[in-house]
Protein backbone atom coordinates (compact mmCIF):
# COMPACT_ATOMS: atom_id res chain seq x y z
CA UNK A 1 0.00 0.00 0.00
CA UNK A 2 1.31 3.44 -0.91
CA UNK A 3 2.36 5.58 2.02
CA UNK A 4 -0.46 7.84 3.13
CA UNK A 5 -0.03 11.51 3.93
CA UNK A 6 -1.00 12.70 7.37
CA UNK A 7 -4.22 14.21 6.02
CA UNK A 8 -5.15 11.00 4.23
CA UNK A 9 -4.47 9.00 7.35
CA UNK A 10 -6.62 11.33 9.45
CA UNK A 11 -9.46 11.01 6.98
CA UNK A 12 -9.23 7.22 6.89
CA UNK A 13 -9.08 6.92 10.67
CA UNK A 14 -12.10 9.17 11.13
CA UNK A 15 -13.99 7.38 8.39
CA UNK A 16 -13.36 4.03 10.11
CA UNK A 17 -14.19 5.28 13.59
CA UNK A 18 -17.43 6.76 12.28
CA UNK A 19 -18.44 3.27 11.20
CA UNK A 20 -17.80 1.57 14.56
CA UNK A 21 -18.71 2.28 18.18
CA UNK A 22 -15.17 2.03 19.47
CA UNK A 23 -11.86 0.43 18.50
CA UNK A 24 -8.34 -0.29 19.70
CA UNK A 25 -5.58 1.56 17.83
CA UNK A 26 -4.36 -1.79 16.54
CA UNK A 27 -7.80 -2.57 15.06
CA UNK A 28 -7.85 0.81 13.34
CA UNK A 29 -4.40 0.18 11.86
CA UNK A 30 -5.42 -3.26 10.62
CA UNK A 31 -8.69 -2.01 9.16
CA UNK A 32 -7.16 0.82 7.16
CA UNK A 33 -3.98 -1.03 6.28
CA UNK A 34 -1.57 1.39 7.92
CA UNK A 35 1.31 0.97 10.34
CA UNK A 36 0.20 1.09 13.94
CA UNK A 37 2.88 3.58 14.94
CA UNK A 38 1.60 5.99 12.28
CA UNK A 39 -1.98 5.46 13.41
CA UNK A 40 -0.95 6.05 17.05
CA UNK A 41 0.55 9.41 16.14
CA UNK A 42 -2.53 10.60 14.29
CA UNK A 43 -4.89 9.33 16.99
CA UNK A 44 -2.84 11.24 19.56
CA UNK A 45 -3.18 14.40 17.46
CA UNK A 46 -6.93 13.89 17.10
CA UNK A 47 -7.26 13.36 20.86
CA UNK A 48 -5.32 16.53 21.58
CA UNK A 49 -7.67 18.35 19.22
CA UNK A 50 -10.62 16.95 21.21
CA UNK A 51 -11.99 15.11 18.18
CA UNK A 52 -11.43 11.64 19.67
CA UNK A 53 -11.85 10.42 23.21
CA UNK A 54 -10.67 7.37 25.12
CA UNK A 55 -13.00 4.87 26.71
CA UNK A 56 -12.01 2.36 29.36
CA UNK A 57 -13.91 -0.93 29.46
CA UNK A 58 -11.42 -3.35 30.92
CA UNK A 59 -8.95 -2.06 28.37
CA UNK A 60 -8.74 1.26 26.56
CA UNK A 61 -10.53 2.04 23.32
CA UNK A 62 -10.79 5.13 21.20
CA UNK A 63 -13.90 6.61 19.62
CA UNK A 64 -15.25 9.77 18.05
CA UNK A 65 -16.00 12.18 20.86
CA UNK A 66 -19.60 11.95 22.02
CA UNK A 67 -20.46 9.06 19.72
CA UNK A 68 -22.77 6.57 21.47
CA UNK B 1 -20.52 13.87 60.00
CA UNK B 2 -23.15 11.25 59.31
CA UNK B 3 -24.84 9.96 62.46
CA UNK B 4 -25.27 6.48 61.01
CA UNK B 5 -23.72 3.61 62.91
CA UNK B 6 -21.17 1.56 61.02
CA UNK B 7 -20.69 -1.61 63.10
CA UNK B 8 -18.87 -3.53 60.39
CA UNK B 9 -16.37 -0.74 59.81
CA UNK B 10 -15.88 -0.52 63.59
CA UNK B 11 -14.50 -4.06 63.39
CA UNK B 12 -11.83 -2.83 60.99
CA UNK B 13 -10.59 -0.37 63.60
CA UNK B 14 -9.80 -3.08 66.13
CA UNK B 15 -6.35 -4.54 66.43
CA UNK B 16 -2.84 -3.11 66.55
CA UNK B 17 -2.57 -2.25 62.86
CA UNK B 18 -3.32 1.17 61.35
CA UNK B 19 -6.85 1.35 60.03
CA UNK B 20 -7.85 3.17 56.88
CA UNK B 21 -11.28 3.61 58.49
CA UNK B 22 -9.76 5.67 61.33
CA UNK B 23 -7.94 7.81 58.80
CA UNK B 24 -11.04 8.36 56.71
CA UNK B 25 -13.10 9.26 59.78
CA UNK B 26 -10.73 12.15 60.40
CA UNK B 27 -12.05 13.62 57.15
CA UNK B 28 -15.66 12.66 57.73
CA UNK B 29 -16.68 16.28 58.43
CA UNK B 30 -16.72 16.35 54.64
CA UNK B 31 -20.13 15.03 53.58
CA UNK B 32 -18.59 13.13 50.64
CA UNK B 33 -16.23 11.20 52.91
CA UNK B 34 -19.00 10.48 55.42
CA UNK B 35 -21.14 9.04 52.66
CA UNK B 36 -18.21 7.11 51.32
CA UNK B 37 -17.92 5.38 54.70
CA UNK B 38 -21.67 4.71 54.72
CA UNK B 39 -21.44 3.18 51.27
CA UNK B 40 -18.55 0.99 52.38
CA UNK B 41 -20.54 -0.20 55.36
CA UNK B 42 -23.36 -1.02 52.98
CA UNK B 43 -20.97 -3.03 50.78
CA UNK B 44 -19.93 -5.13 53.76
CA UNK B 45 -23.60 -5.66 54.69
CA UNK B 46 -24.48 -6.71 51.15
CA UNK B 47 -21.21 -8.60 50.62
CA UNK B 48 -20.76 -6.90 47.25
CA UNK B 49 -19.06 -3.76 46.01
CA UNK B 50 -21.27 -0.87 44.99
CA UNK B 51 -18.97 0.77 42.48
CA UNK B 52 -19.20 0.72 38.73
CA UNK B 53 -15.80 1.02 37.13
CA UNK B 54 -14.82 2.52 33.82
CA UNK B 55 -16.56 4.59 31.19
CA UNK B 56 -15.51 7.90 29.76
CA UNK B 57 -14.10 10.47 32.08
CA UNK B 58 -11.02 12.46 31.41
CA UNK B 59 -9.59 15.77 30.46
CA UNK B 60 -9.12 17.18 27.00
CA UNK B 61 -6.46 15.40 24.99
CA UNK B 62 -5.72 12.80 27.66
CA UNK B 63 -6.83 9.18 27.83
CA UNK B 64 -5.11 8.30 31.08
CA UNK B 65 -4.90 9.77 34.55
CA UNK B 66 -8.57 9.76 35.49
CA UNK B 67 -10.50 6.70 36.60
CA UNK B 68 -14.26 6.95 36.47
CA UNK B 69 -16.14 5.78 39.55
CA UNK B 70 -19.91 5.77 39.85
CA UNK B 71 -21.95 4.10 42.55
CA UNK B 72 -24.79 1.80 41.56
CA UNK B 73 -26.85 3.29 44.41
CA UNK B 74 -26.90 6.97 43.35
CA UNK B 75 -30.29 7.73 44.89
CA UNK B 76 -29.25 6.44 48.26
CA UNK B 77 -25.76 7.95 48.22
CA UNK B 78 -26.02 11.14 46.13
CA UNK B 79 -22.79 12.68 47.45
CA UNK B 80 -20.75 9.88 45.94
CA UNK B 81 -22.86 9.45 42.82
CA UNK B 82 -19.70 10.40 40.93
CA UNK B 83 -16.48 9.78 42.82
CA UNK B 84 -13.72 9.84 40.22
CA UNK B 85 -10.06 9.25 40.98
CA UNK B 86 -7.29 11.40 39.54
CA UNK B 87 -3.73 10.14 39.35
CA UNK B 88 -1.01 12.74 39.60
CA UNK B 89 2.46 11.99 38.24
CA UNK B 90 4.77 11.87 41.25
CA UNK B 91 8.23 13.42 41.26
CA UNK B 92 11.11 10.94 40.84
CA UNK B 93 11.79 9.22 44.15
CA UNK B 94 8.76 10.96 45.74
CA UNK B 95 10.70 14.01 46.78
CA UNK B 96 8.21 16.80 47.41
CA UNK B 97 8.68 20.15 49.02
CA UNK B 98 6.19 21.07 51.75
CA UNK B 99 4.93 23.84 49.48
CA UNK B 100 4.24 21.39 46.67
CA UNK B 101 2.26 19.11 49.00
CA UNK B 102 0.24 22.05 50.36
CA UNK B 103 -0.51 23.20 46.82
CA UNK B 104 -1.63 19.70 45.84
CA UNK B 105 -3.89 19.42 48.89
CA UNK B 106 -5.35 22.90 48.37
CA UNK B 107 -6.26 22.04 44.78
CA UNK B 108 -7.85 18.81 45.89
CA UNK B 109 -9.85 20.45 48.69
CA UNK B 110 -11.14 22.91 46.10
CA UNK B 111 -12.11 20.33 43.49
CA UNK B 112 -12.48 16.98 45.25
CA UNK B 113 -13.19 15.24 48.53
CA UNK B 114 -9.79 16.06 50.02
CA UNK B 115 -9.01 12.35 50.41
CA UNK B 116 -5.68 11.19 49.04
CA UNK B 117 -3.66 8.02 48.81
CA UNK B 118 0.04 8.81 49.01
CA UNK B 119 0.98 6.77 47.04
CA UNK B 120 -0.73 4.20 44.84
CA UNK B 121 0.91 0.96 43.75
CA UNK B 122 2.12 2.52 40.51
CA UNK B 123 3.55 5.42 42.48
CA UNK B 124 1.25 8.28 41.57
CA UNK B 125 -0.30 10.60 44.11
CA UNK B 126 -3.89 9.41 44.09
CA UNK B 127 -6.64 11.96 44.57
CA UNK B 128 -9.89 10.23 45.50
CA UNK B 129 -13.34 11.55 44.78
CA UNK B 130 -14.44 14.28 42.43
CA UNK B 131 -17.23 14.91 39.97
CA UNK B 132 -17.11 15.02 36.18
CA UNK B 133 -17.61 18.80 36.08
CA UNK B 134 -14.58 19.36 38.32
CA UNK B 135 -12.16 17.24 36.26
CA UNK B 136 -11.05 19.80 33.72
CA UNK B 137 -10.82 22.73 36.19
CA UNK B 138 -8.84 20.50 38.57
CA UNK B 139 -6.49 19.44 35.78
CA UNK B 140 -6.04 23.08 34.78
CA UNK B 141 -5.13 24.04 38.34
CA UNK B 142 -2.74 21.10 38.63
CA UNK B 143 -1.07 22.05 35.34
CA UNK B 144 -0.78 25.64 36.48
CA UNK B 145 1.00 24.44 39.61
CA UNK B 146 3.41 22.28 37.58
CA UNK B 147 1.80 18.87 38.06
CA UNK B 148 0.86 16.45 35.32
CA UNK B 149 -1.47 13.47 35.36
CA UNK B 150 -0.08 9.95 35.53
CA UNK B 151 -1.09 6.87 33.61
CA UNK B 152 -4.20 4.74 33.74
CA UNK B 153 -5.72 2.41 31.17
CA UNK B 154 -3.85 0.49 28.49
CA UNK B 155 -0.80 2.69 28.31
CA UNK B 156 2.61 3.20 29.81
CA UNK B 157 1.99 3.76 33.50
CA UNK B 158 3.80 6.43 35.42
CA UNK B 159 7.42 5.27 35.70
CA UNK B 160 8.66 5.16 39.28
CA UNK B 161 12.03 4.78 40.98
CA UNK B 162 13.66 4.41 44.36
CA UNK B 163 15.25 7.24 46.33
CA UNK B 164 18.42 6.57 44.38
CA UNK B 165 21.73 8.44 44.71
CA UNK B 166 20.03 11.31 46.55
CA UNK B 167 20.23 9.35 49.79
CA UNK B 168 21.46 5.82 49.17
CA UNK B 169 25.11 4.76 48.96
CA UNK B 170 24.14 1.61 47.06
CA UNK B 171 22.65 3.36 44.03
CA UNK B 172 24.47 2.07 40.96
CA UNK B 173 22.57 4.36 38.58
CA UNK B 174 20.94 7.76 38.76
CA UNK B 175 17.43 6.41 39.13
CA UNK B 176 15.95 9.88 39.56
CA UNK B 177 17.35 11.25 36.33
CA UNK B 178 16.46 8.11 34.38
CA UNK B 179 12.88 8.05 35.65
CA UNK B 180 12.37 11.73 34.83
CA UNK B 181 13.95 11.29 31.42
CA UNK B 182 11.82 8.25 30.48
CA UNK B 183 8.65 9.99 31.70
CA UNK B 184 9.31 13.01 29.53
CA UNK B 185 10.42 11.00 26.49
CA UNK B 186 7.41 8.71 26.48
CA UNK B 187 4.74 11.22 27.51
CA UNK B 188 2.49 10.36 24.60
CA UNK B 189 2.48 6.71 25.64
CA UNK B 190 1.60 7.80 29.19
CA UNK B 191 -1.30 10.06 28.32
CA UNK B 192 -2.93 8.33 25.37
CA UNK B 193 -3.61 4.60 25.77
CA UNK B 194 -2.70 2.65 22.64
CA UNK B 195 -1.21 -0.58 24.01
CA UNK B 196 -2.82 -4.02 24.41
CA UNK B 197 -2.78 -3.41 28.15
CA UNK B 198 -0.83 -1.62 30.87
CA UNK B 199 2.97 -1.36 30.84
CA UNK B 200 4.85 -0.49 34.00
CA UNK B 201 8.46 0.65 34.27
CA UNK B 202 10.12 0.67 37.67
CA UNK B 203 13.71 1.56 38.41
CA UNK B 204 15.72 0.40 41.40
CA UNK B 205 19.22 1.66 42.05
CA UNK B 206 20.49 -1.72 43.25
CA UNK B 207 19.46 -5.32 43.75
CA UNK B 208 17.80 -4.49 47.07
CA UNK B 209 15.03 -3.38 44.70
CA UNK B 210 13.29 -0.96 47.06
CA UNK B 211 10.50 -0.27 44.56
CA UNK B 212 9.95 -4.02 44.09
CA UNK B 213 10.37 -3.66 40.35
CA UNK B 214 11.07 -7.34 39.80
CA UNK B 215 7.62 -8.28 41.08
CA UNK B 216 5.54 -5.38 39.88
CA UNK B 217 7.00 -3.98 36.68
CA UNK B 218 6.68 -5.12 33.11
CA UNK B 219 10.10 -3.59 32.57
CA UNK B 220 12.41 -3.66 35.58
CA UNK B 221 15.62 -1.66 35.55
CA UNK B 222 17.85 -2.67 38.43
CA UNK B 223 21.20 -1.04 39.11
CA UNK B 224 24.24 -3.32 39.32
CA UNK B 225 28.01 -3.40 38.69
CA UNK B 226 30.26 -5.60 36.61
CA UNK B 227 33.67 -5.27 38.20
CA UNK B 228 34.57 -6.29 41.77
CA UNK B 229 32.97 -5.59 45.14
CA UNK B 230 35.19 -3.11 46.98
CA UNK B 231 36.44 -4.46 50.28
CA UNK B 232 37.86 -2.47 53.18
CA UNK B 233 39.80 -5.15 55.10
CA UNK B 234 40.35 -2.87 58.11
CA UNK B 235 36.60 -2.45 58.45
CA UNK B 236 36.23 -6.25 58.18
CA UNK B 237 38.56 -6.57 61.14
CA UNK B 238 36.44 -4.09 63.09
CA UNK B 239 33.33 -6.20 62.47
CA UNK B 240 35.27 -9.23 63.71
CA UNK B 241 36.51 -7.34 66.77
CA UNK B 242 32.93 -6.51 67.69
CA UNK B 243 32.08 -10.22 67.64
CA UNK B 244 30.08 -10.10 64.42
CA UNK B 245 29.50 -13.60 63.01
CA UNK B 246 30.94 -13.00 59.53
CA UNK B 247 31.03 -16.70 58.64
CA UNK B 248 27.46 -17.44 59.77
CA UNK B 249 25.68 -14.27 58.75
CA UNK B 250 27.52 -13.37 55.58
CA UNK B 251 29.58 -16.19 54.06
CA UNK B 252 27.20 -19.07 54.75
CA UNK B 253 24.26 -17.05 53.42
CA UNK B 254 25.89 -16.13 50.09
CA UNK B 255 23.60 -17.70 47.46
CA UNK B 256 26.43 -18.54 45.06
CA UNK B 257 29.08 -19.39 47.69
CA UNK B 258 31.23 -16.61 46.29
CA UNK B 259 32.28 -15.20 49.67
CA UNK B 260 35.02 -16.58 51.89
CA UNK B 261 36.32 -15.47 55.27
CA UNK B 262 39.59 -16.48 56.88
CA UNK B 263 39.01 -16.27 60.63
CA UNK B 264 42.72 -16.42 61.38
CA UNK B 265 43.81 -13.55 59.16
CA UNK B 266 40.37 -11.91 59.38
CA UNK B 267 40.45 -11.44 55.64
CA UNK B 268 37.27 -11.36 53.56
CA UNK B 269 37.33 -12.24 49.86
CA UNK B 270 34.80 -12.41 47.05
CA UNK B 271 35.04 -14.65 44.00
CA UNK B 272 33.64 -11.94 41.73
CA UNK B 273 33.05 -14.02 38.59
CA UNK B 274 30.74 -16.22 40.66
CA UNK B 275 29.07 -13.36 42.53
CA UNK B 276 25.44 -12.83 41.47
CA UNK B 277 25.35 -9.23 42.76
CA UNK B 278 22.52 -9.97 45.19
CA UNK B 279 23.76 -7.35 47.69
CA UNK B 280 23.46 -9.69 50.71
CA UNK B 281 27.08 -9.31 51.88
CA UNK B 282 27.04 -5.55 51.28
CA UNK B 283 23.82 -5.21 53.27
CA UNK B 284 25.26 -7.21 56.15
CA UNK B 285 28.62 -5.39 56.29
CA UNK B 286 28.00 -1.94 54.76
CA UNK B 287 31.03 -0.39 56.43
CA UNK B 288 33.38 -2.96 54.89
CA UNK B 289 31.85 -3.76 51.51
CA UNK B 290 30.75 -1.50 48.69
CA UNK B 291 29.37 -1.87 45.21
CA UNK B 292 31.88 -1.96 42.34
CA UNK B 293 32.95 1.09 40.38
CA UNK B 294 31.80 0.06 36.91
CA UNK B 295 28.06 0.47 37.30
CA UNK B 296 25.05 0.09 35.04
CA UNK B 297 21.79 -1.82 35.15
CA UNK B 298 20.24 -5.20 34.56
CA UNK B 299 17.13 -5.04 32.40
CA UNK B 300 14.32 -7.50 33.10
CA UNK B 301 10.91 -8.04 31.60
CA UNK B 302 7.52 -9.48 32.39
CA UNK B 303 6.77 -8.99 36.10
CA UNK B 304 3.10 -8.71 37.04
CA UNK B 305 0.48 -9.70 39.57
CA UNK B 306 -1.99 -12.48 38.89
CA UNK B 307 -4.61 -11.43 36.36
CA UNK B 308 -4.85 -13.71 33.35
CA UNK B 309 -1.79 -15.91 33.87
CA UNK B 310 -0.33 -16.46 37.32
CA UNK B 311 1.94 -13.92 39.00
CA UNK B 312 5.30 -13.55 37.27
CA UNK B 313 8.60 -12.22 38.50
CA UNK B 314 10.44 -10.46 35.73
CA UNK B 315 13.18 -12.25 33.76
CA UNK B 316 16.61 -10.99 32.81
CA UNK B 317 16.92 -9.93 29.18
CA UNK B 318 20.03 -7.75 29.40
CA UNK B 319 22.42 -8.70 32.23
CA UNK B 320 24.32 -5.43 32.04
CA UNK B 321 23.57 -2.19 30.23
CA UNK B 322 25.80 0.81 30.83
CA UNK B 323 22.96 3.39 30.76
CA UNK B 324 24.77 6.43 29.46
CA UNK B 325 23.35 9.82 30.47
CA UNK B 326 25.50 11.44 27.82
CA UNK B 327 23.68 9.76 24.96
CA UNK B 328 20.28 10.28 26.61
CA UNK B 329 19.87 6.58 27.49
CA UNK B 330 19.53 5.84 23.77
CA UNK B 331 20.25 2.10 24.05
CA UNK B 332 17.55 1.57 26.67
CA UNK B 333 14.95 3.69 24.90
CA UNK B 334 15.61 1.90 21.64
CA UNK B 335 15.09 -1.45 23.36
CA UNK B 336 11.85 -0.28 24.98
CA UNK B 337 10.46 0.83 21.63
CA UNK B 338 11.35 -2.51 20.03
CA UNK B 339 9.60 -4.36 22.88
CA UNK B 340 6.49 -2.23 22.48
CA UNK B 341 6.45 -2.77 18.76
CA UNK B 342 6.52 -6.57 19.14
CA UNK B 343 3.95 -6.54 21.94
CA UNK B 344 1.65 -4.21 19.96
CA UNK B 345 1.94 -6.44 16.94
CA UNK B 346 1.33 -9.74 18.73
CA UNK B 347 -0.46 -9.02 22.00
CA UNK B 348 -4.11 -9.82 22.55
CA UNK B 349 -6.39 -7.35 24.29
CA UNK B 350 -5.53 -7.28 28.03
CA UNK B 351 -2.42 -9.39 27.54
CA UNK B 352 0.62 -8.12 29.46
CA UNK B 353 4.00 -8.39 27.76
CA UNK B 354 5.10 -11.13 30.19
CA UNK B 355 2.06 -13.20 29.27
CA UNK B 356 2.79 -12.74 25.59
CA UNK B 357 6.36 -13.96 26.10
CA UNK B 358 4.98 -16.91 28.05
CA UNK B 359 2.58 -17.70 25.19
CA UNK B 360 4.97 -17.20 22.29
CA UNK B 361 8.21 -18.25 23.96
CA UNK B 362 11.33 -16.37 24.98
CA UNK B 363 13.04 -17.45 21.77
CA UNK B 364 10.46 -15.59 19.62
CA UNK B 365 10.71 -12.55 21.84
CA UNK B 366 14.50 -12.36 21.76
CA UNK B 367 14.61 -12.77 18.01
CA UNK B 368 11.99 -10.07 17.49
CA UNK B 369 13.70 -7.48 19.68
CA UNK B 370 17.19 -8.42 18.54
CA UNK B 371 18.70 -9.58 21.81
CA UNK B 372 21.13 -12.49 22.08
CA UNK B 373 20.39 -15.40 24.42
CA UNK B 374 22.66 -15.33 27.46
CA UNK B 375 23.22 -17.68 30.41
CA UNK B 376 21.47 -15.29 32.81
CA UNK B 377 18.15 -16.03 31.08
CA UNK B 378 16.84 -18.78 33.29
CA UNK B 379 13.39 -19.64 34.47
CA UNK B 380 14.60 -21.06 37.76
CA UNK B 381 18.02 -19.88 38.97
CA UNK B 382 20.88 -22.32 38.34
CA UNK B 383 18.57 -25.01 37.06
CA UNK B 384 16.44 -24.41 34.09
CA UNK B 385 17.44 -22.54 30.94
CA UNK B 386 14.41 -21.56 28.94
CA UNK B 387 16.00 -20.61 25.71
CA UNK B 388 16.15 -23.27 23.03
CA UNK B 389 18.20 -22.93 19.90
CA UNK B 390 16.48 -22.47 16.57
CA UNK B 391 16.71 -25.73 14.59
CA UNK B 392 18.83 -24.09 11.89
CA UNK B 393 21.36 -23.01 14.53
CA UNK B 394 22.10 -26.57 15.61
CA UNK B 395 25.04 -28.23 13.89
CA UNK B 396 24.56 -31.95 14.12
CA UNK B 397 27.60 -34.20 14.32
CA UNK B 398 28.17 -36.77 11.56
CA UNK B 399 26.52 -39.45 13.66
CA UNK B 400 23.69 -37.06 14.48
CA UNK B 401 23.11 -35.47 17.84
CA UNK B 402 19.72 -36.97 18.54
CA UNK B 403 19.34 -35.35 21.89
CA UNK B 404 19.92 -31.83 20.55
CA UNK B 405 17.60 -32.37 17.62
CA UNK B 406 14.91 -33.74 19.90
CA UNK B 407 15.24 -30.71 22.19
CA UNK B 408 14.97 -28.31 19.27
CA UNK B 409 12.10 -30.27 17.82
CA UNK B 410 10.20 -30.21 21.09
CA UNK B 411 10.47 -26.43 21.22
CA UNK B 412 9.32 -26.07 17.64
CA UNK B 413 6.25 -28.18 18.28
CA UNK B 414 5.47 -26.21 21.40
Amino acid sequence: MAELTNEELRAKILEYLNKVDKAKNKDVATAIGALKRDVDKVINELAKEDILEFLYLGTSYVRIKGKE
Amino acid sequence: MSEKKRPLLEELKKGPWPSFVKEMEKSAHNSKTAELLDLLERSYEDKTGHWKHGGIVGVTGYGGGVIGRYTDLPEEFPEVREFHTMRVNQPSGWYYTSDALRTLCDIWEKHGSGLTNMHGATGDAILLGTTTEHLQPCFNDLSEAGFDLGGSGSNMRTPSCCAGPARCQNACIDTLDLCHNLTNTFQDYLHRPSFPYKFKIKISGCANDCVASIARADLSIIGTWRDAIRIDQEAVKEYAAQGYDIQGLVVDKCPSQACTYNAETQEFTVDNPNCVRCMHCINKMPKALRIGKETGATILIGGKATIVQSAFLSWVIVPFMKLEKEDDYAELKDLIERIWEWWDENGKVRERVGELIYRKGMREFLKAVGLPPVPQMVKHPRANPYFFWWPDEIISSASGDAEAEAAAGAEVEK
